[in-house]
Order: C-alpha cells, then structure tokens, then sequence
C-alpha cells in the first residue's frame, strides 16, 4: 500500500513526490466490502481483448478481466500474479512458472498450464507483435511438465525475459475458447473471459463499460467492489467536470489536461499520486529522421536539442507533470546512466554547432509533425516550431490525425515528429527497439524510424540483453547511452509523470507499477 | 445611387459594413501593429486581461499574445471564407447553369448529383475531407467549398430555367449565339444579385464551419485562426477564460456584421422581394 | 392512385441516391491517404510487414479497389454492412447500437427549433416594428452567428457547473437502473442542453424564415384585400397567412434535417452523448472504413426517408401541389 500525498504545487512538489510516494505505509483501517467505483476509458477502447489490443484504455479495462504470469512493484520487484513462484536457472536459459491453484475462467472453466502453453506457442506468437519478437528471438520451447507448472526453455540467456510477463506483454487467454479459431474476428472477444477479480457485465458503446464482481475469483474474500463503471467522455473538458461532480471517482493520467489536473488536485477530499507507471515511465523524445539532409547531420541534431528548453516544456506546455530527460532509458528504469551527453538550453552554442557542420539553416524547410494525443502535444509542436524557427529553419506544421501520424511514421515519411515510449522495466523491452538497425522495418511506429545506425550500438544493446550478470547488463547499457547520447539518435525531451487522482475515499487504488492496469483485487471504498 | 441609398436605409447593414472594415483593417495592418509571428511567445503565460497593459486581452499557455492571435486569425478566417465561398460560387453556378440552360437528361444528371452532396450532412463530409486529406489551408477552403455549393447551383438552375424562356434569351438564340455566350453574356449578368446575396451568407457560415473544424482539431497547424485558438483552449475553459472568449466574440461579431450585410444587400438588390431569403 | 405511382418513384429515386451516397464516399474514402492495417498493427503495440500483410489480406484490403467496392456493395444489398476492423464487431450492430442516441437528440432538436422558431418568428412578425420584434431579429441574429460548440461550452459552464441545474454530459444516470417512466424522465432531463444548443442555431435559422415567410404572404394581394375589408389582423393570420407562410418553412427544414447530424459531431464530442456522430469522428480518425461507411449509408437513408415523408405530407396538408405535380 502507497502513502498517497496531496499534490503539491510547482515542479519542486512534483519532482519530490515521486519519492514520497514510493515509501511503503500501512493503511489503518481493515478494507470494508461493496461499493461501486467509477472511472473514465478515454479513448473508448475498440477491444478488451488485451491480447489482441495493448493501448491505454484496453489494458485499464482489460486489466480487470485479464491477467499475466506476474506483475512488478513500484521499485520494478518481480511480483506474483498468476504464477505464484518462478525459478531461473543458472545459465539463464530456463525459467520455470508454478501456477496459482484454484483459478478459473470467468466461464467456469478451470485454468490450467495447457492455457499458459497456448497463449505463449500460439495465441501471442500469432497476434502480438512484442511477444513475436521474443518468442522466435529467444525462446526455444514452452512445455508444461506436469500440471500448474510451466518451463519456458530459451535458446540464448535474455537479461530481460522475467520482465516480459508484464499484462499487456503477456495475457494469459482461455485455450478452450481460441483454440483453433480466427483470434481476431473471434465473437468470444465481445464477451471477455479472463481469470481477473472483474467481469464484464455490459458494454454500452460510446456511453460505459459495466464489470462486475467475479464471485469466484482466486483470492479468497476479494475483490471487495462489486462493480466498476468505466464511463466515455470524449472531451476533456467534460471528463473534469465529471470527476468534480462526483460522477467519476478515479481520473488516469491523460484523462484530463495538464492545467485541471493542478484545479483537481486542489479540490476537498482529493488525493493525488505520480506512483504507478514505473513499469512503463513513458519519455517523450523529438524523433528526428535521420535519412534526410540537414538531419543526418550528427551536429544539427545537437544544435536543436541546445534549442529546446526542457525546462520550459515541461513546466509551460505539460504543466510541470514530467521531468527533462537525460538519456534513453527513463530514470525508473533499469540500468539508467548517469553518464551521457547532455544539452543544456543555449542557442549560441546550438547556432554554434550549425555554423561548424557548416549548414544554412535558412536553406532548409522542416516538417513537424505533431503526434494528435491532445492540445498538449499540439502546443508542444508549437514551442519546439518556434525555437528551431530561431536557429533560422523553416518549419511547417503537418497536422495529422491518429491514421495519418501512424501511416507517415510507418513509412518514414516525416522529417521531425514526436512519440513516446514505454519502457518496460527493461531496456530491452521498451529501449532497444528505438536503436537496433535490425528494427528498421517500415510498418510500425515503434520501432527505429528515425533509422539510426551505429554497429557498435547494436553490439552493446545485444550484449545488454542477453547479458547473464546484472553488472555486465549494465556495462553494456551505460556504455550505449553514451554513444546514443552523442549522436542524438532521438531527442528525448522527458519522462513523463502520469498523475493519479481520486476521491479519499478510494483506498488501495495504486499498489504496482503497473498501476491503474493492476487488478483492482484489493481496492476498496472508505464508507 | 439608388442602389446605396436603398443598402443604407439598412440599419443594421451599416453597422455591419462598420463592423467588417474593421476587422479587415485589422486584418490588413496585423503585421504591422503585431510584427512578431502570434506564434511566438513574447510574455509571461496565462496573463489574464489588462494584467499587463502590453497584452491587453492576456497571453495564451506558452506567452502568446491572444491580441496578436485574433488580428492574425482575422486574416485566416477572412480568407477561408472568401476563397472557399469563391470556388463554391464557380462550381455552383457552373452546374447550376448547365442543368438550368439546357434541361433534360442534363439536368437530371447533374440535379441527381447535386443532391448526393445534399444528403450527405455537409459538416460531416468537410470532417471527412479534410481529415483524409490533412489539414492544411487548401484542403480545409476546398472542403467548405465541396460542401456548400449544392444551394447555388440549386438557386442558379431555377434562375436560368425562368430566364431561359424570357424573351430576351430566345431573341439570342435565334441570332444564333452560342449556348455558352447566351448563359455567359445573357442569362449570368441578370442571376447576379441573388448569387451575390447567397454568397455573402456563405462567407459567413464557411467561417462557422472553419472554426467548427478546428475546434475538432482539425485546422491547419501552420495559421493562427479563431477556431484554433477556441480549440486550443477550451481544455482551459474554466482556468483561462480569456483564451475562448476572445476568438469567440470574434467570431460572433464577424459572422453577425456579414449576415447583417447579406441582408441589406439583399434589401438592396431585390427591393421587391423583401424577405425573401434563407 | 397517384399517391402510390408518386410514392414508388419516389422510392427508387431515394435508392439511387442512397446507392450514389454509397459510391461516392467508398471511392472518396479508399482514394485517401491511411491505411488502416498499419493504424491496427500500431494499436496492437508495434508490427512488422508481415503482420501488416496479415491484416490486409484477412480484411480483403489486398483487393484492387473496383473489387472491394463490389464485394462491399454486394454485402450491402444483403444487409451487411460489414466488420468494423478496429472495434472486432458487425458494423450494423456497432452502428444500430448508436443510431437510437442520435435519432433522439437529432428529432429533439429538430422538434424544438422548428417549434420554438415558428413561433418566434410568427410572433416577430406579429409585432413587426415593436420592441418584441426587435428583440426576437436581435437575438436570432446572435444564435445565427455563434458557433455551436463555443454555445455548447458556455451551455455546460453556466447550466452545469455555476448554476448545477442540468446534467452536463451522458444521456441517462448511469448505473441508476431506472425504468419505465423514471428512465424517460431521466433520459429527457439529460436532453435539455445538447437539444438546446444543437437546436439554438436551427431555431434561430427558423424564426428568421418564418418571419420573412410571413411577411412576405402578408404583402400579397389576397391578404391587403381581406384587411381593407376590416377583417381583424389576428383572424387574417390565422386564417391565411400562417398555412401558407409555414408550410415553406416546415419544407426548407426537412430538407435541412440532414444538417444536423453534422452538428451532432460536435454536440455529441462534447456532451458525451453515445451517438452515431461521435462514431463517425472516431471511425474517421482510426481509418476504421466499414464503419465510417455504415454511417453515411445509414445516415443518408434518414435523410432520404425524412425527406420522403416531409414531401408526402406536404402533399397531404396541400393537395395542390398534386394538382401541379
């Protein structure tokens, strides 16, 4: 249980709350059964199949009916989830799962290792693009050896692997219900059946997304709320006035805009906490196509992050709700260095640098292309347009929408964008996929689009991850940063922080670093 | 000079004659009264009114003069409205003239298309055409124009169906002047004033709509407009009502002194149909 | 007899637009930039070409397009409108599940501002040159020119939050459960403000028309007899000038009935109301075709079908035009 604290104003507060709220409390009071708690999906997810569907709302849904093998702590712990102990071997090749006991599906149906089997050989194998890459890269085999156990077999150690059962990496689905089926146009993903504490009980498209209790949940006496609602409000300024006219009791980070959250936080009977997306920790970064002249130009690069004042963004445009990010790996991450290049704001230098790679500026038409998430990221568009427009560029704004952005970032056709990553815990999970040549494939926008490549890179990230040892792990990792650092392979601009907030009287509500998505097992309503 | 004195009688037209030269004016000056792009930040965020007397209407989130936004936005929203209502007006008339001037198969054909375009709602089509095709200024006039053109050729045909048969037009015909020179020199010259009066009423209403896509996002990124500045700030409706108000005002007073004109030129030009228009 | 022949024309007409409506925006929509197999694989966390290939190919995007319009129209004239790729569900039943919110809000608004704008418009015509008229013209004119969604803002702001009185978003009391009549009122008092800003516009369109309708039935002939032979004003408008200064108005905003399902994008983004505009947006902006095409077929079938019955009745309540048709 987290010690929750009001959200104090300024950039100062909010900086400092992360470690409060990393301090473990116990919570006084005994958790009191019943209650309904009311939340907001936004956007309205098009699935709760998380297996086939791992954005935001789908996993904060989704996570209530679904679970994986385990699910980590607010410090990255391995915690269980499904499986109640894992084992790893000592050469890193064999991880063994022992299951909870009792667990059923939603339909009745018990669940067993034959369904972990199928969901990591077949169901995800087929339709999920992480887990695709995992399983053909590194995983040799996955067997059950006798009931509630589970051996994954890999061909080569895989320093990250115990992080990859995180819930939207790996859900475990009923093999009784996909097996043998089209997974996608399967009607069962209409009527999710999982072994988490909530079912769903109706989906009111455009309007809600009713769960109930799951009486026969596998942990004995929970979940204690007997319903959650999950409303859709489509503007942002609405889903504010919903959570301050009671009608919703939760708001999820990026439910409302930067400016109310500070409004909200300061109302009677409000909590607020930063805790919960340490799993994830997303950074921001300006993706620079590096295909295209002046931008494969190591030193242009360089002069457009001394132009941007992070300090600026994150305190003018996301309202002090982050912090400037130094390197590619967030500072909650695993095997986060300290020692890497860094660029402070000084246009001087930043015309400095252009002057020495010896680039007319004026010369040169940029496009920027904002990712549509928001007004937010609109204004930062705006801000990032207006100083490199000062270093003399021209820069035009192209406004896409979500098919557009997708499109033009698949394709790499785009000079300048913005995008966010999860991180995963591991930087071999959410990090190296943004600098690996070997992910310079046309067809998603997230993998290495801005199509930065340095051999030496892809050594060390290779050798990060299938590193045995923690500390040859991080050898490899900090010697990475460095270099990606240096050529500014993407200009990270900031770790985003996601703030929670939510009526006192919801207790329990952020327990993991998976945060909202945790099963809301243990979540209760003071009466 | 009967012509003014009759536009003049118009009260209300001479207040909104008023009214949009005004705003045209500052429109035209925006650049020298504001030399700095709006885009630029040049104070301190979220200044509310008259807090500092060189941003007398505030500055937006990132120090923004919202007084240099709305003079800049009067460019773009002008322009929008006129260049849109403009290409309205030439594919509008054009079949509009066609279907009316030689009837027939013509006309069926080109009436069954025009009331494709009239069954579809007109603001859902200019979302769609302007979002798959992105935002930018051009797709943004040519999609109000798309949209707004089937009541001028509606209007037009029925103009030229009743002049076609007046006895001056069939004088040209039997001097054998060409179908196009009789609808160019013959027939267009006497439709003017009704499409001038519609036309006026479209500005207006192409303004709304502009403002309406932005506010959904979908306006261009690269010009300040009062659609974009509402859009980008009623998150902060409650925080900063400075950012909406103002453009709204704009906006509404704009739109009113065109409609206000639109009605005394329709005074005007048609002193014996009075009222008659919609 | 001639009801029927005109009513069976009229019917394949409407077909042939509807089937028009269809045509024109499958080719508008598939000519476009965006693909939405590569939209899907990036909602599915990341994607190679491979699996983008798999998409395409399991929603028949792979097929030239002449192909795809075919099967598409094929589908259609067998009542399926298709599977939404995004939402994993039938298109019809995705868009039946919608269609019910709008056609409420849309007939409110409809009802409210052709009521409300007759009457005012009745009234200032009535009152021509008093305070009365200038006050109904005078905020005609403002509603006239204000944008729906800033009046839809300002709506919640002053409804909602300051004065607490109405229900800023959602269509009925969630999780409540009410029944019966207890659930028509609740529905119908979270319809008072996306009926009233939705219809503010329309209403103010109305009242001008019918004024200038009016007035100018007033000025014909007819009328100025009936007056010089001292039959009273009040009678005169009753007995006269209303039927036919209305019923032009009640033509024009059939027509216009299609209008407002373009204002119900806006009304519905911002009062959360679980309509078929807020559908289309969504579907629009996730490259979600089938969808985006279910709802301008369905929404063209109202408006044909409004259409229809607005010329049907007009022909009831005015046999002359049968006469001259």
């Amino acid at each position: 249980m987290k010690k929750i604290s009001r959200l104090a104003l300024g950039l100062a507060g909010l900086v400092g709350l992360a470690a409060i709220t990393g301090l473990e409390a116990e919570e006084a009071k005994t958790p009191v059964p019943g209650g309904t708690l009311n939340m907001i999906a936004q956007p309205e997810p098009p699935i709760l199949m998380v297996g086939l569907n791992t954005q935001g709302p789908t996993l904060y849904v989704g996570g209530q009916i679904y679970q994986s093998l385990l699910t980590y702590g607010t410090g990255l712990e391995v915690l269980p989830s499904l499986a109640k102990a894992w084992d790893v071997s000592e050469d890193g090749l064999t991880y063994s799962f022992t299951l909870q006991d009792g667990v059923k599906w939603h339909d009745g149906q018990p669940f067993t290792a034959e369904d972990v089997v199928f969901t990591a050989d077949k169901f995800l194998r087929e339709a999920h693009p992480r887990w695709r890459y995992i399983a053909s890269t590194y995983v040799e085999s996955v067997t059950s050896p006798a009931p509630g156990k589970v051996i994954f077999q890999l061909k080569k150690p895989f320093s990250a692997f115990l992080y990859a059962f995180e819930l939207s990496s790996f859900p475990v689905v009923p093999k009784h219900i996909y097996e043998g089926t089209d997974y996608r146009t399967n009607p069962a993903n209409q009527t999710p059946v999982g072994t988490g504490p909530f079912k769903l009980e109706e989906w009111k498209r455009g309007s809600y997304i009713h769960l109930v209790k799951n009486e026969d949940y596998w942990k004995p006496g929970q979940p204690y709320l007997d319903e959650l609602y999950f409303r859709i409000i489509p503007d942002a300024a609405s889903r504010a006035v919903a959570f301050e006219k009671g009608a919703v009791d939760v708001l999820r980070g990026g439910d409302v805009e930067g400016f109310a959250v500070r409004r909200l936080a300061k109302l009677d009977g409000v909590e607020t906490t930063t805790a919960g997306w340490e799993m994830y920790s997303p950074v921001v970064f300006l993706q620079m196509n590096t295909r295209k002249a002046p931008l494969d130009e190591k030193r242009v690069r360089q002069a457009v992050m001394h132009a941007l004042d992070r300090e600026f963004i994150v305190k003018n445009v996301f309202f002090g709700l982050g912090k400037p990010a130094t390197s590619p790996v967030a500072s909650t991450t695993r095997f986060h260095s300290q020692d890497v290049a860094a660029y402070p704001f000084d246009m001087a230098k930043a015309k400095a640098l252009l002057d020495e790679a010896g680039v007319k500026p004026a010369e040169h038409t940029l496009r920027l292309m904002p990712i549509p998430y928001g007004s937010q990221w609109d204004r930062l568009a705006e801000y990032v347009k207006q100083q490199i427009e000062q270093l003399g560029f021209k820069v035009s704004i192209q406004g896409v929408d979500p098919g557009g952005w997708s499109q033009a970032l698949s394709e790499w056709d785009f000079d300048m964008t913005f995008n966010f990553t999860y991180q995963y815990g591991d930087p071999a999970l959410g990090v190296a996929r943004h600098y690996l040549s070997a992910n310079i494939i046309k067809g998603t926008p997230f993998g290495n689009n801005q199509g930065y490549v340095n051999p030496k890179v892809d050594e060390l990230l290779l050798a990060g991850a299938s590193a045995v040892s923690a500390e040859d792990a991080a050898k490899a990792y900090a010697e990475a940063q460095k270099i990606l650092t240096e050529e500014v392979a993407l200009g990270w601009l900031y770790e985003m922080h996601n703030v929670t907030i939510s009526r006192e009287k919801v207790k329990n509500l952020v327990t993991t670093g998976i945060g909202l998505n945790e099963a809301m097992d243990e979540v209760w309503l003071a009466k | 000079m009967t012509f003014f004195r009759r536009y003049a009688q118009h009260y209300g037209a001479l207040v909104g004659l008023a009214i949009l030269s005004g705003v045209l004016l500052v429109a035209l000056l925006a650049p020298l009264i504001y030399p700095v792009s709006p885009w630029q930040g040049v104070g301190e965020p979220l200044l509310g009114p008259f807090e500092d007397p060189a941003f007398p209407l505030g500055t937006d989130m990132l120090g923004r003069d919202i007084a240099a936004g709305l003079a800049y936005g009067a460019r773009v929203s002008l322009l929008i409205g006129v260049v849109s209502t403009a290409v309205a007006v030439v594919i509008g008339v054009s079949i509009g003239a066609l279907a009316g001037f030689y009837g027939g198969r013509i006309d069926d054909l080109l009436m069954r298309f025009t009331e494709f375009f009239q069954t579809i709602p007109a603001f859902a089509m200019a979302i769609v055409l302007v979002a798959i095709f992105n935002p930018t200024i051009a797709s943004i006039t040519l999609a109000i124009a798309v949209v707004s053109w089937p009541p001028v050729a509606r209007l037009v045909r029925g103009e030229f169906m009743s002049l076609r048969s007046r006895e001056f037009v069939q004088a040209a015909v039997v001097v054998g002047q060409s179908g196009p020179r009789i609808m160019l020199t013959q027939i267009l010259p006497n439709t003017l004033s009704p499409i001038i009066v519609t036309a006026s009423l479209m500005v207006a209403t192409a303004i709304l709509t502009e403002s309406s896509l932005s506010f959904l996002g979908l306006g261009d990124r690269n010009m300040m407009s009062w659609g974009f500045m509402i859009g980008a700030a009623r998150t902060m409706l409650r925080e900063a009502w400075w950012m909406s108000v103002f453009p709204g005002v704009a906006i509404l007073i704009t739109v009113l002194a065109i409609n206000l004109i639109g009605e005394g030129l329709n005074d005007a030009m048609n002193p014996h149909l009075r009222g008659r228009k919609g | 007899m001639k009801t029927l022949d005109f009513l069976f024309q009229r019917l394949v007409k409407a077909a042939f637009v509807v089937l028009g409506v269809v045509i024109l925006n499958f080719l508008l929509i598939h000519l476009a930039p965006g693909d939405p197999a590569a939209v899907m694989a990036g909602e599915a966390g990341a994607g190679d070409e491979k699996f983008i290939a798999q998409l395409r190919a399991q929603f028949g995007l792979d097929q030239p397009l002449w192909w795809q319009l075919l099967t598409y129209l094929k589908s259609v004239l067998t009542g399926d409108l298709g599977f939404s790729y995004r939402n994993n569900v039938p298109v019809a039943a995705l868009i039946m599940e919608r269609l019910p919110a709008t056609l409420l809000l849309t007939a409110s608004a409809f009802l409210f501002s052709l009521v409300l704008g007759v009457l005012l418009g009745v009234l200032a015509a009535y009152k021509r040159g008093k305070l009365a008229d200038s006050l109904i013209m005078t905020g005609a004119l403002v509603f006239y020119a204000t944008p729906l969604f800033w009046v839809a803002l300002m709506a919640v702001l002053v409804f909602s939050i300051h004065l607490d009185w109405l229900p800023p978003f959602d269509m009925e009391s969630i999780g409540a459960d009410y029944t019966g009549w207890a659930r028509f009122a609740d529905i119908a008092y979270h319809l008072v403000l996306p009926t009233v800003t939705l219809g503010l516009f329309f209403t103010a369109l109305y009242t001008r028309l019918t004024r200038a309708s009016m007035l100018e039935v007033m000025s014909l002939d007819f009328v100025k007899t009936a007056r010089a032979k001292g039959v009273p004003k009040a009678r005169i408008i009753r007995r006269h000038v209303l039927r036919n200064a209305v019923l032009p108005v009640f033509t024009f905003a059939s027509i216009q009935a299609g209008q407002l399902v373009g204002g119900a994008v806006l009304t519905e983004t911002v009062f959360a109301w679980p309509g078929i505009g807020r559908l289309m947006f969504d579907a629009l902006l996730q490259r979600d075709y089938p969808v985006l095409l279910g709802v301008f077929l369905v929404t063209a079938a109202v408006v044909v079908t409004v259409n229809l019955v607005a010329d049907l009745l007009y022909r009831i309540v005015d046999p002359r035009i049968e006469a001259a048709g």
